[in-house]
């Protein structure tokens, strides 16, 4: 068999506008899945929709590997698959087969030893049997979603709608972190949104009753909108079990709504238009009928959190939003209009100037919560507020816990299409400015612990510090002092071991 | 030989400065170990931190 060598993409080179496509680090789902046993990844790749998702999130070397070997009825001897493979690609060649194999894609190799001809590569039977089926099509499992009959009365909203309502109910949960504890009290999102933003850590309750905003949750506000959401979703996934919820329907169920389409038929339900008698008109919703029980409860969550619509809380139909059809592709997850940014350029907003001064074009309440939490506000304007990064303003985000690597970043990601012209992109004035600030917090290091003094011997100071040393809690020492200072943990150690040896003295 | 119980403050030598002159109105170093480094008494290392900030915090410029 003789094909294209596999040419690796050198570190760098990849492209920093997509957040699933060209990153270098792995999907975040990716990560959790590897956490999971066996069983659980096999009852997932039974569905061809779960296939199709988790291959998208792969890595495009990855990616190669799967498509490579899919459409292979017997396993092929590694050697053959390493041939294909560069010198200088060697090593990225074996990170994916071993990605794979954690994934359980590819069956787990012996680990008995052997030379590396003897091994043979071939996917999971079952998960080349749902790719194989998400790509082809047929079957009847419905994995991709049944679409509901249409209904004159109540017609499936269209894609403005469905925007509308993902925007509000996501910004809706945005805003009400970024505005917790300024004294406002902006629209509450559901119990349950509550209940995860404080599982997650990003809010926790002070003193009792009110719930603020946790370090880790300003944070969370300057991630693209992409990140968050799946930040939330892992959240909800590690929750899944305490809820007595099946973590294979419920993650089965996500991936499904990934490969939705917004508000109208697309490829993968063309082999459901059979089924729908009349023309279809602009939208078209989503059966619940052939969910589960776990995933008819996820609906209420997921309505909670803007991924799906249903028109009442009983409606046997539901709309997946662009939230939910995004969650494994690289395209925005929220409207470009309402531009609250997914690091795609079309909607920078933000000019800074060299004295500081910060132009925002914006209405959104949201966007411009987020900018209050480093920027002192001057004016604001129908469309417009100004503002200036003062040293108290980024001294109070520093004192919140964000980084000035964050607000970099965030001013980087949000900056108006006029600032690209500029390089580098931000003053470097004002960004080596934000990174002093945040030195002048760290002027004292403070370490507990106790200082070894009034040593009776220069050999006795040498042989305790000698243990501290291999103990590595020594961090101070002075030899013409006779003394050192050791960290709180290593005390008990010392003491013991002194106390030891003045008795073997004795 | 002693263990003393304390905080290792490490610092540049102008904060070093700052807080020698801070002891003289009300103690809280144990020992003065070198340019940089310096011992205080743990249950103090809260007050000595904020009186720090605020002293600190003159000395800067502010535009508003």
């Amino acid at each position: 068999m003789v094909g294209p060598s596999i040419r690796i993409k050198p570190a760098g080179e990849s492209s920093k506008a997509s957040t699933v496509d060209g990153g270098e680090t792995s999907h975040r789902l990716i990560g959790f899945l590897l956490s999971q046993p066996q069983s659980t990844m096999n009852r997932l790749y039974q569905k061809p929709s779960s296939c199709l998702s988790i291959f998208r999130l792969l890595q495009p070397l990855e990616r190669q590997v799967v498509m490579n070997l899919l459409w292979l009825e017997t396993p092929i001897p590694g050697a053959t698959m390493a041939a294909w493979v560069t010198r200088e690609g060697k090593r990225p060649y074996q990170e994916a087969l071993s990605t794979l194999q954690s994934l359980h894609i590819l069956p787990q190799q012996s680990t008995r030893p052997g030379p590396p001809q003897s091994v043979k590569h071939n996917l999971n039977p079952t998960f080349k049997a749902s790719l194989r089926q998400a790509i082809t099509g047929g079957g009847t499992s419905g994995s991709f979603g049944i679409l509901a009959e249409n209904d004159d009365k109540h017609p499936a909203p269209d894609i403005e709608a469905l925007d509308a309502f993902a925007l509000e109910r996501w910004e809706t949960i945005l805003y009400y972190m970024v505005s917790s504890g300024t004294g406002q009290f902006p629209a509450k999102p559901s119990q349950g949104v509550l209940y995860l933003l404080q599982r997650s850590g990003l809010m926790a309750t002070v003193h009792g009753a009110t719930l603020q905003i946790t370090s880790a949750g300003f944070q969370f506000l300057l991630h693209p909108p992409h990140e968050q959401l799946w930040e939330l979703l892992l959240q909800y996934l590690q929750m899944a079990e305490e809820r007595q919820m099946d973590l294979v329907e419920v993650l089965s169920f996500l991936l499904m709504l990934s490969t939705t389409e917004l508000g109208k038929v697309g490829i993968h339900t063309i082999q459901f238009i059979a089924q729908v008698t009349q023309a279809l008109p602009h939208a078209q919703s989503y059966s619940t009928e052939n969910l589960s029980a776990t995933q008819k409860a996820m609906l209420e969550d997921l309505r909670d959190y803007g991924l799906i619509r249903q028109r009442t809380a009983t409606s046997r139909k539901f709309s997946p939003t662009r939230l939910a059809t995004t969650l494994t592709s690289s395209s925005p997850p929220l409207p470009t209009s309402a531009g609250t940014g997914d690091g795609s350029h079309v909607q920078g907003f933000i000019v800074l100037e060299t004295n500081y001064r910060l132009y925002a074009y914006t209405d959104n309440p949201l966007q411009i919560a987020v900018l209050n939490l480093f920027v002192t506000l001057k004016y604001r304007f129908p469309n417009l507020v100004v503002g200036q990064i003062t040293r108290d303003s980024v001294k109070k985000a520093l004192a919140n816990g964000i980084t000035a690597d964050q607000i970099i970043s965030y001013l980087i990601t949000h900056a108006h299409p006029q600032m690209r012209k500029n390089k580098p992109l931000l003053p470097v004035t004002v960004q080596d400015q934000i990174r002093l600030w945040e030195l002048e917090r760290n002027r004292v290091k403070s370490q507990e612990g106790y200082l070894y003094t009034a040593f009776a011997s220069h050999a006795d100071y040498e042989w305790v510090l000698d243990y501290a040393k291999k103990l590595g809690v020594v961090l101070w020492e002075n030899p013409s002092k006779r003394c050192f200072f050791g960290s709180v943990e290593g005390h008990m150690n010392i003491r013991g071991y002194i106390e030891r040896r003045s008795a073997g003295n004795a | 030989m002693k263990a003393i119980r304390g905080v290792l403050l490490t610092c540049d030598s102008a904060v070093k400065q700052i807080l020698l002159t801070m002891n003289e109105k009300g103690s809280f170093i144990i020992e003065d170990l070198d340019d940089n480094h310096l011992v205080i008494k743990a249950d103090e290392e809260y007050r000595v931190r904020r009186e720090l900030e605020a002293e600190l915090e003159k000395n800067t410029y502010s535009l508003e």
